[in-house]
Formats: structure tokens, C-alpha cells, sequence
């Protein structure tokens, strides 16, 4: 049992794992991610690698709409952005996987710079419906600049190679997701802790009083575009080399929503509730479904009421989270952790 | 107050779960679905499912296939390809069936590379594309019916042998959907047109569900098509259209390809339905002349005596328990275990298999999909045969 958690340096105070104990369970976590593929099968590890993808696109979402306070509904259309041009520098120039990925969010991030301009001169709904103005445009592209984009038909991407290993399974791409995963994860949280991230807060928290305190809104606000759509962009190749075929339908409208109610359910400005978010709306529905599965020898008709049950169970769990945690799955969490800090003694 | 738990319907359950398990024999031919029975598609979803469920049952009831029966394992999807592509995954890795039945054409398509190199498993899906009906490329997969391309082909080929005035080359206009689903057949049909002597005088895109088609209903006034198809839709915006043409005091008669030749649009168009036309690769519910429909209806008489009438989505899932069924016979004629591998390389020898009047005489030539259906025209809310079955690929 810890008594007491004292920091005797400024680096200990600024450290992100502050205890022996946070830090142990970090290194459970590392060897349990990395042991993880050899003992899940292929169901198991495509749902891990699609999980994977989740998280990178919610981290990125939050950094915009958790910690800036700019919400945007055109996150799936750059996620397709970053898939499209994955699929195009591989089919077309025959680069390299390693070199798409970063290219894949640089060119997100290009037009998510782009269409953060208008957040100069608007905030809230209005950014709100300029940024769905944006999925719709990119959307009308995916689907007709077919010399470019395949139209409806798509790309098929070949398997993604790296150093000389075909990764054509689950497997295999598992040790490219996790790890990029990984990467993402750390930047994001470290962002927060220098002058840009602190700035997204402040504009988020009030962007008259940041302005005041000589944070550049125009400058910063861009910037929380252009790193959202990174992320969006990466998550985007992920998800082509992990499909392997890239098409306009794979980036609707509700997929943008679904982002949001991702970061929304986990904890709006957390980057483990981006986490938590995206495995809850990834994994909750497997869930739900594995267990309706059970009755499926029941009787020949019940499935034809379960299933339904499955989607009005999902939306009524969002709501009841909500309800009874506002500040999502992270906030509680926290709280969790905290009933545990002294167990099994009374807090 | 509450309920009893009766130990005795645990009881019940697991011996008739046991009994069914004996009645089955060893080793049943396994059949996964990803089936979308809730989502969007849920309207077709549930039909195709439960037709599909009872074709295979039906085989078994029948006997099997040389004495081995289907078991029909299937899963929700939600209509989502991220979750019906992790349910085809889960599905292989816990039954290795030699037969899967997919949600949709995304499906098929993301599923495409990974079955011609890695699963190996012969795959029907709800779909009527284009693509997944190439042999070249996809020899796993298999339309139950012609594909949007052949559908129009065949509506085409009607037109055709029909001209509106004698000696003058008739009109058509294509009516689609900006979606995958409808423009996967516009250019095969503008080329077939040209082919057959049909001349293309307009095409007119909507977003799907469209609910203003008034520029498009005035496009089709100024060009006056004497046939116009429509693509990609459900009903929306399809009784607009129709009545918006009435009331201009047009003349041109509207068609459907499969999923725009139902009950349902039908029943939405009331009396503006009358002489509606269009392909459908089976015969419907009430053809009750036709052998297998009596066969089908005796079927769910005897199991789900509350339905007065199974759509055409309910019959596709029929159909492809059929193939399946036909497909898997093949292998047991060339005394071949039923794997993905034989069944695929059964499709081709499909030939002159007498669908009895359900799907015409089926051959499986130059695609995977069956290129033949019958037009038919609305009278008094159903559908009437207006050809007899008309072959493509010959």
C-alpha cells in the first residue's frame, strides 16, 4: 500500500506515469499488447488492428474537438483523405508503406489546414456546418474524380510491405498497428504538456482571454486542424493496408459522427478517453452481438427480435453512460483507480 | 409476481437440440452468412436470411445432398463492412465452412483478395455486382441471378424487340442513384444500347432517396424517352418520377431492375403502378403455376404458417440456397469432397440446370452470374410475365 506520493524534481512532478505503481502497470500493459497476437486468433486480431485504427483517428479527433474546442464533422473525410492517398502512392508511384503512412497524414493534414481556415472567422455551429461542408465535398470527390479515385469501384491496395515481410495477415499487421498506435498515443499525450497543446486548451477553455495572453487563435486553431487530420490521415492508411481496398463508402457522414460519439462517450480532452471511446464503440457491438449469438439455436424466429435488441441496446449503454458520467468512460476510470489508490481501506 | 423458471423447458431444449443434433448425421456441409438483418438493408436483410435458411432446410428435408445435410450458421452484421468483414473472420477461424454468404458488394469486394489467396471459400452475397461476378478475378464468387449490368442487358434486349412505333429506333432514359449501386451497370448499358440499336437520349443522377426530382422529371420531358430504367433505388424517389411524368402527360414507361421490382414499390404506387415494368431473375410469390414457387409455398405453409407472401429479396436467398445446393451436388457427382476449392471449379459446369421455372435454365457460361431473367409488367398490384425467360450470353 502507498502512503504518500512525493515528488522531489520538477521532472518527477511533470512526469506522465508519477508512481511505481502507474508505471508497473504500463509495463503489464506493453508485454500484454505484445504478447497478445500469439495467443488471439485472426477474428481476435482484426478486430485489435480495426481497433487500432479506431483509436488513432479518435486521438486525433479529440486533439481538435476535445482540447481546441473545434468541433468538426468532416473527421471520416480526411480519414479518407489519408486512405486515398495511401492507396494512390502505392498503386500509382509504388512507394513504400513505411513512406505512405507519414505521407498519408501530411496530405490530411494539408487539407485539414485548409478547411480549418474559415475557423478564423467562425466558431461553434457555424465551424460546425463548414466542416460538414467539407465531408460532403470530399465525399462528392472519393466518388467522382474517377480518373483519380477509382469512383465507386475503389482501389485495391496490394499487401503492405515492410522491410521484405509481406504483411498479408492479421498477424503480421498487428505488429505495424500497435506500434503506430503506440506512437500516436505517446505524441498526443505529450502534446499537452507543451506550449501548443496548452495553448488548444486555453483557446478551448476561452479564446478571448488565450488571445489576450498572446496566443495567436488563427495560428493555433490551424495547427489543431492540421495535427487532428495527421492522425486522421494515418489512421486512414491503416485502414486501407488493413482492408486492402479503399472506397467512397468507407467514409460517411455517420462515420464522422461516430468519431465524435467515440470521443464524446470516452471523455471529451482526455487522450485515454479517446482510447477508451474507440474501443467501446469498436468493441461493444461484437460484444452485444456474441452474446445475441448464444440464442441463436434458441428457436428459428428469436434472432429476428434480438438482433434489433442489439442496436437499441448499444444506444441506450451511450445514454446511460452519459447520464450517469458526463465526462465520460475516463472519468470513470479515474474514479476507479481512486477507490483502489488506498484499498482496502475507505478513501 | 414473479415468474417461475421452469427447469423443464431447459429439458425440453437441449433433447431436442440433442435430437436435432443426431437427425443431422456427421459432418454436415457448413454454410456462414453475414447476414445484414438489422441497419439500412434490414428491409431485404431479414427476407433474404429467412429464404435463404429455408432453402437449405428445404435440401434437408429433401434428404441432402446425397445424404448429408446443410448447417446454416449465420450472424447480424448491421449492414457495417468493418463488422460483417470481423463476423467473415470470426466465422472462418471457428467453422471453415466450404460455402459463405456475404452481406454486400463492399464485402465482397474488401473480401475479394484475401478469399482468392487465403480462404478459399465459395462466395454468394446479396449482391448483383458487376465485379464480383468476374470469373477471372473473383472465381470464389457467384450473383444468384443476373448481375445490374445483364439486368439492364436483358430490359435492353426487350426494348429492343419492342419499339414503340414500328421502324423508329426506340428511346430509353437511365434513371440512377449517385451510388456504387447505381451506376455499377450504366456503362455496360450504354454500350449494350448502342449494340442493340437503342438510343440513350437522357440519364438522370440523384442522390439516393432523393425527394426534389423536379429538374430531372422536366429533363425527361424535353427528351421524351419511350422507356426510362431506373438504378439504385429502393421506392424514393421512384413514385415521384412516375406520377411527375403522368402529370406532364408523358407516355414513357418506367422499368426496374431487381430490387425496384417489388411488392412494396408496387403497393407505394397504387394506381399509378399500372404497366410499371421491369427484370426480375425469379418468379414471384404468386405465380402459382410455377413448380418451385408451389414448392416454396408449400415450404413455408408447413413452417411459417402466419406468412400470406415472400418478396423477391426472400426469393434470392432461396435461389442461392439452390446454387449452393446444385453446387455442392456437382461436387458429389465427380465424387469430389465439398470444398471451397471444388465448388468454385463446379460453377463453370453448371450447364442447362432446370430451375424448375423458378430462374429460367441455368448456366453458368462466361460469368459467375446466371444472365438470364424475365420481364415483367405491373397489372392489378402484381407482376405478370410480359416475355418469357430472355437469355443473355448466347
Amino acid at each position: 500500500m502507498r502512503i504518500g506520493n512525493f515528488k522531489e524534481t520538477y521532472a518527477a512532478d511533470e512526469a506522465v506515469f508519477t508512481s511505481p505503481t502507474s508505471r508497473f502497470w504500463v509495463a503489464v500493459l506493453f508485454i500484454a499488447l505484445a504478447a497478445f497476437p500469439f495467443f488471439a486468433g485472426p477474428y481476435l486480431l482484426y478486430m485489435a488492428n480495426h481497433t487500432g485504427v479506431a483509436i488513432i483517428a479518435a486521438v486525433g479527433l479529440n486533439i481538435l474537438t476535445g482540447s481546441a474546442g473545434q468541433i468538426s464533422l468532416g473527421h471520416a473525410a480526411f480519414v479518407g483523405v489519408g486512405a486515398y492517398t495511401a492507396a494512390l502512392l502505392t498503386t500509382r508511384l509504388g512507394l513504400p508503406f513505411l513512406i505512405c503512412l507519414p505521407l498519408s497524414g501530411l496530405s490530411a493534414a494539408f487539407f485539414g489546414v485548409i478547411v480549418g481556415a474559415p475557423s478564423m472567422r467562425m466558431k461553434g455551429l457555424y465551424l460546425c456546418i463548414a466542416t460538414l461542408a467539407a465531408q460532403m465535398i470530399f465525399e462528392f470527390i472519393f466518388i467522382h474524380w474517377e480518373s483519380l479515385t477509382g469512383g465507386i469501384r475503389g482501389i485495391n491496395v496490394p499487401a503492405a510491405e515492410v522491410f521484405g515481410f509481406r504483411l498479408n495477415t492479421e498477424f503480421s499487421f498487428y505488429f505495424v498497428t500497435a506500434p503506430t498506435v503506440i506512437i500516436a498515443v505517446t505524441a498526443a499525450r505529450n502534446l499537452f504538456r507543451t506550449r501548443v497543446g496548452r495553448a488548444f486548451i486555453a483557446i478551448r477553455d476561452r479564446d478571448i482571454s488565450a488571445e489576450m495572453m498572446g496566443i495567436n487563435l488563427f495560428h493555433y486553431k490551424l495547427l489543431a486542424f492540421g495535427a487532428s487530420s495527421f492522425y486522421a490521415g494515418v489512421a486512414g492508411c491503416l485502414n486501407v493496408y488493413l482492408l486492402k481496398i479503399v472506397t467512397p463508402e468507407h467514409f460517411p457522414l455517420h462515420e464522422s459522427i461516430r468519431y465524435l460519439a467515440m470521443i464524446i462517450v470516452g471523455g471529451l480532452g482526455s487522450v485515454l478517453g479517446a482510447i477508451y471511446g474507440a474501443i467501446f464503440m469498436t468493441i461493444i457491438p461484437e460484444v452485444l452481438q456474441s452474446i445475441m449469438g448464444l440464442f441463436q439455436g434458441l428457436s428459428p424466429t428469436i434472432m429476428s427480435y434480438l438482433y434489433p435488441l442489439q442496436t437499441v441496446v448499444f444506444g441506450l449503454l451511450i445514454v446511460i453512460f452519459l447520464v450517469f458520467e458526463p465526462h465520460g468512460l475516463a472519468e470513470m476510470w479515474r474514479r476507479l483507480k481512486n477507490y483502489f489508490r488506498l484499498w482496502p481501506f475507505e478513501n | 409476481m414473479k415468474k417461475q423458471f421452469h427447469w423443464s423447458w431447459v429439458g425440453v431444449l437441449m433433447a431436442s437440440l440433442l435430437m436435432a443434433g443426431a437427425a443431422a448425421g456427421a459432418d454436415p456441409i457448413k454454410v456462414t452468412a453475414q447476414q445484414p438483418i438489422t441497419g439500412r438493408f434490414a428491409f431485404a436483410g431479414k427476407q433474404i436470411h429467412q429464404g435463404l435458411a429455408d432453402s437449405l432446410a428445404y435440401v434437408n428435408e429433401q434428404g441432402g445432398v446425397a445424404g448429408t445435410q446443410f448447417e446454416y450458421i449465420y450472424e447480424d452484421t448491421g449492414y457495417d463492412l468493418k463488422r460483417s468483414v470481423a463476423s467473415f473472420k470470426k466465422q472462418m477461424a471457428k467453422h471453415s465452412p466450404p460455402m459463405n454468404y456475404g452481406e454486400s458488394t463492399g464485402e465482397g469486394k474488401a473480401l475479394a483478395p484475401e478469399i482468392n489467396e487465403r480462404y478459399h471459400v465459395l462466395y454468394g452475397s446479396t449482391s448483383f455486382s458487376e465485379e464480383l461476378a468476374d470469373r477471372g478475378k473473383n472465381p470464389y464468387m457467384f450473383v444468384s441471378g443476373p448481375t445490374y449490368a445483364q439486368q439492364f442487358g436483358i430490359l435492353l434486349k426487350y426494348i429492343a424487340a419492342h419499339p414503340k412505333q414500328e421502324g423508329k429506333k426506340p428511346t430509353v432514359a437511365f434513371f440512377y442513384s449517385d451510388t456504387e449501386f447505381g451506376r455499377d451497370p450504366i456503362p455496360y448499358a450504354r454500350e449494350i444500347a448502342k449494340k442493340l440499336g437503342v438510343e440513350v437520349v437522357a440519364e438522370e443522377v440523384t442522390a439516393v432517396g432523393a425527394v426534389d426530382v423536379t429538374s430531372q422529371i422536366l429533363d425527361l420531358k424535353r427528351n421524351n424517352p419511350d422507356y426510362c430504367i431506373f438504378q439504385g433505388y429502393v421506392v424514393p424517389p421512384i413514385p415521384a418520377v412516375i406520377r411527375g411524368a403522368k402529370d406532364f402527360g408523358m407516355d414513357t414507361t418506367f422499368m426496374g431492375s431487381f430490387w425496384t421490382m417489388s411488392k412494396m414499390l408496387l403497393d407505394k404506387l397504387g394506381a399509378d403502378g399500372e404497366g410499371y415494368m421491369g427484370v426480375n431473375p425469379y418468379a414471384y410469390w404468386y405465380h402459382t403455376d410455377v413448380p418451385m414457387i408451389q414448392k416454396i409455398r408449400d415450404f413455408n405453409k408447413r413452417h411459417h404458417s402466419d406468412v400470406t407472401y415472400r418478396p423477391n429479396s426472400y426469393m434470392q436467398g432461396w435461389f442461392t440456397g439452390m446454387i449452393f445446393a446444385k453446387l455442392a451436388e456437382k461436387c458429389h457427382e465427380l465424387g469430389l469432397p465439398v470444398s471451397g476449392e471444388n465448388l468454385k471449379d463446379a460453377i463453370p459446369q453448371i450447364k442447362d440446370w432446370d430451375t424448375g421455372g423458378f430462374a429460367g435454365v441455368v448456366s453458368f457460361k462466361s460469368t459467375n452470374a446466371t444472365a438470364v431473367g424475365k420481364v415483367y409488367s405491373a397489372k392489378n398490384g402484381h407482376f405478370e410475365p410480359a416475355s418469357d425467360w430472355i437469355y443473355l450470353d448466347e
